[in-house]
C-alpha cells in the first residue's frame, strides 16, 4: 500500500511538472493554432538560467530558490516574446507549415546553440531548497516534491485567475475564439499573443527549475523528451483547453511513473508517443476539448 | 518499331553510365568515390521524401524510420541468408550482386509495410499533428530497433558486408527519379498535387484522396528503405539512434531548401547538403546549429525554397531572348 | 417509371442543438433542371453537402437511382456520377486550367498507374485520348486561350465557368451548382443562364442549383423547392413560387409584392 503510495506521489509530482510545460503549449496553440517545438527547450533554459542563479545564491535555502525560480519564469518569459516576435510574427498569416517548419528550427537552434554554448555534458543542478525528506508512515516524502506540486498548484490557480479574472485573460480567450473578431472589438492581438507567449514560456521556465531540482542533471538537450511528453498531455486534455492540460499531464505522469516502476520500463518513453497516436487515432479532441470540423 | 519513351530510355541510360563509373572506380581516389556515394543516398531519400511531402503534401517526419527498417532488414538478409547462399568463399561477384539486390529490395519493401502501417492512422490528420504523429511513429521504430537483442540492441550491427558501390547507389537513385517524376507527371500523379491543394475539391473531382496519401507513403517508404540498405552496406555499421528525428530533419531540410515539390530543385539541395558539409568539415560542431538557422532564414526570406525556379518561364525567356535576338 | 437521379426522403442532419436540414422530401427526376432557393442560413448548401457525402445524415435517406448513398465517400459519389461546384470557388490553384480539367479525368482513365512508369502504347494513347478530351472541353467552353496559365489567375467569371467545366469532366448524370452566379453582373448573369441550359441541353441530363439570384433561377429552372430554416416550405413552378406568399414572407418578413423576384 505504502508502495502505491508513493508511487501516487511521485506520480503527482512529474505530473504536475509536466502540466507547467503543457500549459504552454495548450495556450499557444489555442491562439495561435501551432505547435511551438521551440517551447521545450525554454523549459531547458529555465534550467540553465537557474544553474546559473544557483552560483550566486545561497544553497539548501527555500528563498534562494524561490529567488532561482523567479528569475527563471522572468528570463524565460523574456525568451518566449523575443522568440515569437522575431521568428513567428512575421509568418503570421502565412501557411501554417511554414511556422511549424520555423519552430522546429527554432527547437533545434536552441538545443545546439546550447551544445556549442554550455556543451553537451550534463552539469549537476545545485541544490538550491533543503534536500531534506520527511517519512511519514514509511512515505518518504522529499521537500523537493512538495515544492514541486505547491509551486505548480499555485502557478495553476494564479494562470486562471489571470485568464479568467483579468482583462487581458479574457482578451486572450478571445482571440483563441476568433481572432478577427477580438480585433474587432478592438483587441489588440499583438499584445495578447505576446502575453501568451511570455506567460507560456514562463510557466515552462518554472517547470525547468522544479524538474532541475527533482532530477538534479541539466544537459541542453534535456528538454526534447519531457516537452514531448507535455505536448502528449496537451492534446490527451485537448488541446487548447486549459485544465484538460493540466488533467492530461496529471495522467500522463502517473502512467508514466507506474510504467517506469514496472517491467516494461525501458518502453516508457515510446509510451508517450504510443498515447499520443491512440488519441490522435480515437479521440483527436482529447478528453476535455471540442474537435470543430473544417466548414465546407 | 514501337516508340521508347524518354524517360525509360533516361533511366537506362543512367543506370549505364553508373555501371560504366563504377568499373573505373578504383582509378578514382576513395573518398570522392564516399561522397559520391553519399550524395547519391541522399538523393534518393530526399526524393522520396518529397513525395510525400512535397507533392502529396503529407508533412513527414519520420523519414529516417522507414530508412532504418530497410538498413536492418537488408542487413540481416546479408549476414544471416548470405553465408548460407554464397558459400565459404564468399560467391562470385554476379552472386553478391544478386544477393545484395534481393537485400534491398526486400529492405525498400520492409520499409513499405512500415511505410502503410503509418500512413493509414496518419490518413485524417493534418499539418502539426501529422508531423508529430510521423515523427512519433518514426521514434517508436527506433525503440523497437532498441530493443531488439537479436537485431544487436542499441549497439546495433555491425561486420555488413561492404556491397554498396557507386553502380548501385545510383542505378536505384535514377530508379528513384525515375518513380516519382514519371508518376506525378502523368493524370493519375496529378491527383497526388490536387491531394495537396485541395483535398475537398480533390474528392469532388473523383479523387481517392487516401489512395493517394497511402501510395506516396508507400512508394516513399520503399524507396527510403532501399536507401537504407545502401548506407548499412556503405557504413558496414548501424545502430538505431543514427536513424533518429535529426536525421529525418536533414532530409526534411533538403526537401524544404530544393523546394517542396520540385524534385529538380530537390536533387540539387541533397548534392549541397552532403557536400557542403563534407567541405565544412572543419566547423562539423556547427553543422546542425546552421542546419536550423537555414530552416529559419529559408521560411522567413524564401519559403518556396532555394531552388525553386519555375523551369518553364525561364526556358521560356531564354527562348523568347534567344528569338529576339535573332532578327 | 425509372428511379429518380436524385432522391431525398426526410433528410435530416444536426449539428448539436441546430437541425440544418429537417426532413426534406425532394426529387430530381432525370432530365430535371430543378433550382433551390431560400434565404441565407437556409440549408442550402448543407443539402448540396449531405447529397456528395461530405457530411451524414441524422436522419432520412438520399438516393440515387434507386441506390442509397449513405456511407460513401466523396468521391465515391462522383463515381455514383453525381458532381458538385463550390460556393467560394475550389480550383486547384498550384495547377494549371490544363491540369485542373485533366485531374478530373482519373475517373474515366483507362490506364493503370504503374502503366505511367513503363509508358507502353496504351499508357501513351490513354493519355493522348485525356488530353484531347480535355482540350475539347476547354474550347466548347471558351478556355482554351488560358490553357496553361495558373487557374487562379482567371478572371472570376471564368474561374466559375472552369469550375463548372471541371465537373463536366467527370461525366456526371447529375451536377449540383452551388451558387453559380455570385459575385456576378448582369451581363455575365445572362451568359451563365445560357451556360446552364447549353450544359442541360448537351452535357448533363439532371441540374440541381442554388442560387440567391431570382432571374438566373426564373429564367432556368423548370421546377425551385424553397428552403427556410432547413425546413421545405414550398415547391412548384418559378412562377407558383414567385407569387407565393409563405416564400414571400421568408425571404422579406412580411408580404409585397412581385417586384424583389427581378434581382
Amino acid at each position: 500500500m505504502t508502495e502505491f503510495l508513493q508511487q501516487l506521489l511521485n506520480g503527482l509530482s512529474l505530473g504536475a511538472i509536466y502540466a507547467l510545460i503543457a500549459l504552454g503549449y495548450t495556450m499557444v496553440y489555442g491562439v495561435l493554432r501551432f505547435i511551438n517545438f521551440a517551447h521545450s527547450d525554454v523549459f531547458m533554459v529555465g534550467a540553465f538560467i537557474g544553474y546559473f542563479a544557483g552560483e550566486h545564491l545561497p544553497h539548501d535555502s527555500i528563498p534562494g530558490g524561490l529567488v532561482a525560480l523567479a528569475a527563471a519564469m522572468a528570463g524565460c518569459a523574456v525568451l518566449g516574446i523575443v522568440i515569437e516576435r522575431l521568428v513567428y510574427r512575421p509568418l503570421r498569416g502565412g501557411p501554417t507549415l511554414n511556422v511549424l517548419i520555423t519552430a522546429i528550427g527554432m527547437s533545434l537552434f536552441l538545443e545546439y546553440t546550447g551544445q556549442l554554448v554550455f556543451g553537451a555534458t550534463p552539469r549537476a543542478f545545485p541544490s538550491l531548497i533543503p534536500a531534506k525528506v520527511i517519512a511519514v508512515h514509511g512515505l518518504v516524502i522529499s521537500i523537493n516534491q512538495l515544492l514541486v506540486i505547491a509551486v505548480a498548484s499555485v502557478l495553476m490557480v494564479a494562470l486562471e485567475l489571470a485568464v479568467y479574472r483579468t482583462k487581458i485573460g479574457t482578451a486572450m480567450r478571445a482571440v483563441a475564439l476568433n481572432p478577427k473578431a477580438a480585433q474587432l472589438v478592438g483587441i489588440n492581438i499583438d499584445v495578447v499573443i505576446s502575453f501568451t507567449f511570455g506567460l507560456g514560456s514562463a510557466l515552462a521556465g518554472a517547470g525547468g527549475i522544479l524538474y532541475a531540482l527533482n532530477y538534479p542533471s541539466i544537459d541542453p538537450l534535456m528538454g526534447v523528451v519531457p516537452g514531448l511528453k507535455a505536448f502528449v498531455a496537451a492534446v490527451l486534455g485537448g488541446v487548447g483547453n486549459i485544465p484538460g492540460a493540466a488533467l492530461g499531464a496529471l495522467i500522463l505522469g502517473m502512467t508514466e511513473t507506474f510504467i517506469d516502476g514496472s517491467r516494461f520500463s525501458t518502453y516508457k518513453d515510446a509510451i508517450a508517443f504510443a498515447v499520443l497516436i491512440g488519441i490522435l487515432l480515437f479521440r483527436p479532441a482529447g478528453l476535455l476539448g471540442r474537435y470543430s470540423t473544417e466548414k465546407v | 518499331m514501337k516508340r521508347i519513351p524518354t524517360p525509360l530510355i533516361a533511366l537506362v541510360a543512367t543506370v549505364l553510365a553508373a555501371f560504366g563509373v563504377s568499373f573505373f572506380s578504383d582509378r578514382i581516389d576513395p573518398y570522392y568515390l564516399d561522397v559520391m556515394i553519399g550524395v547519391g543516398i541522399n538523393v534518393i531519400l530526399a526524393v522520396s521524401l518529397n513525395l510525400v511531402n512535397g507533392y502529396t503534401g503529407q508533412f513527414s517526419l519520420g523519414h529516417a524510420g522507414f530508412m532504418s527498417v530497410g538498413a536492418y532488414l537488408s542487413a540481416a538478409v546479408t549476414l544471416l541468408a548470405g553465408p548460407r547462399l554464397l558459400g565459404e568463399d564468399g560467391g562470385t561477384a554476379l552472386q553478391q550482386g544478386l544477393l545484395f539486390l534481393a537485400a534491398l529490395v526486400m529492405g525498400g519493401a520492409g520499409a513499405a509495410l512500415a511505410g502503410l502501417a503509418v500512413g493509414i492512422p496518419s490518413l485524417r490528420l493534418k499539418g502539426d499533428y501529422l508531423a508529430l504523429v510521423t515523427l512519433g511513429f518514426g521514434e517508436i521504430i527506433r525503440v523497437i530497433f532498441q530493443n531488439v537483442e537479436s537485431l544487436g540492441g542499441a549497439l546495433g550491427l555491425n561486420g555488413i558486408p561492404n556491397y554498396t558501390n557507386v553502380f548501385w547507389v545510383y542505378a536505384f537513385a535514377a530508379l528513384t527519379v525515375f518513380t516519382v517524376v514519371c508518376l506525378v507527371r502523368s493524370t493519375y500523379g496529378r491527383g497526388f498535387l490536387a491531394t495537396q491543394d485541395d483535398e475537398i475539391a480533390a474528392e469532388a473531382v473523383g479523387i481517392d484522396t487516401t489512395r493517394y496519401k497511402i501510395v506516396a507513403f508507400v512508394v516513399g517508404a520503399f524507396f527510403a528503405g532501399v536507401a537504407g540498405g545502401l548506407y548499412g552496406h556503405f557504413k558496414l555499421t548501424i545502430t538505431p539512434t543514427g536513424f533518429d528525428f535529426t536525421k529525418s530533419i536533414e532530409i526534411v531540410v533538403m526537401v524544404i531548401l530544393g523546394g517542396m515539390g520540385n524534385t529538380p530543385g530537390v536533387i540539387l539541395a541533397a548534392i549541397l547538403l552532403t557536400v557542403l558539409p563534407e567541405m565544412l568539415r572543419a566547423v562539423e560542431q556547427y553543422r546542425m546549429v546552421l542546419y536550423s538557422l537555414l530552416l529559419i532564414v529559408l521560411m522567413l526570406v524564401r519559403p518556396k525554397g532555394l531552388f525553386n525556379f519555375n523551369f518553364t518561364a525561364i526556358a521560356a525567356r531564354l527562348r523568347w531572348r534567344y528569338l529576339a535576338a535573332r532578327k | 417509371m425509372a428511379a429518380p437521379i436524385l432522391q431525398l426522403e426526410k433528410a435530416t442532419i444536426r449539428f448539436g442543438g441546430l437541425t440544418a436540414v429537417n426532413a426534406l422530401d425532394l426529387v430530381v427526376n432525370e432530365g430535371d433542371l430543378v433550382g433551390l432557393i431560400g434565404p441565407n442560413g437556409a440549408g442550402k448548401t448543407t443539402v448540396f453537402n449531405l447529397v456528395t457525402c461530405v457530411y451524414e445524415t441524422t436522419s432520412g435517406t438520399v438516393r440515387s437511382n434507386g441506390a442509397s448513398l449513405t456511407g460513401l465517400r466523396p468521391n465515391e459519389v462522383v463515381e455514383a456520377g453525381i458532381a458538385r461546384t463550390f460556393q467560394n470557388i475550389r480550383l486547384f490553384r498550384s495547377l494549371t486550367v490544363f491540369d485542373n480539367v485533366r485531374v478530373a479525368c482519373n475517373l474515366h482513365r483507362t490506364s493503370a498507374p504503374v502503366q505511367a512508369l513503363v509508358r507502353m502504347s496504351a499508357f501513351r494513347n490513354d493519355e493522348a485520348a485525356i488530353a484531347r478530351r480535355v482540350e475539347e472541353l476547354l474550347e466548347l467552353f471558351h478556355l482554351g486561350r488560358y490553357r496553361d496559365a495558373p487557374a487562379t489567375s482567371l478572371p472570376y467569371g471564368e474561374q466559375r465557368r472552369l469550375e463548372i467545366v471541371r465537373c463536366l469532366a467527370t461525366q456526371p448524370k447529375l451536377l449540383l451548382l452551388d451558387e453559380p452566379a455570385a459575385g456576378m453582373n448582369p451581363t455575365e448573369k445572362g451568359e451563365l443562364m445560357a451556360l446552364i441550359k447549353r450544359i442541360h441541353r448537351e452535357f448533363v441530363p439532371s441540374i440541381l442549383l442554388v442560387e440567391h439570384s431570382m432571374r438566373v433561377v426564373m429564367g432556368v429552372c423548370q421546377r425551385v423547392a424553397v428552403l427556410d430554416y432547413g425546413v421545405k416550405i414550398a415547391e412548384g413552378t418559378p412562377e407558383e413560387i414567385r407569387n407565393d406568399p409563405t416564400v414571400i414572407e421568408a425571404y422579406l418578413g412580411e408580404p409585397h409584392g412581385s417586384s424583389w423576384a427581378h434581382h
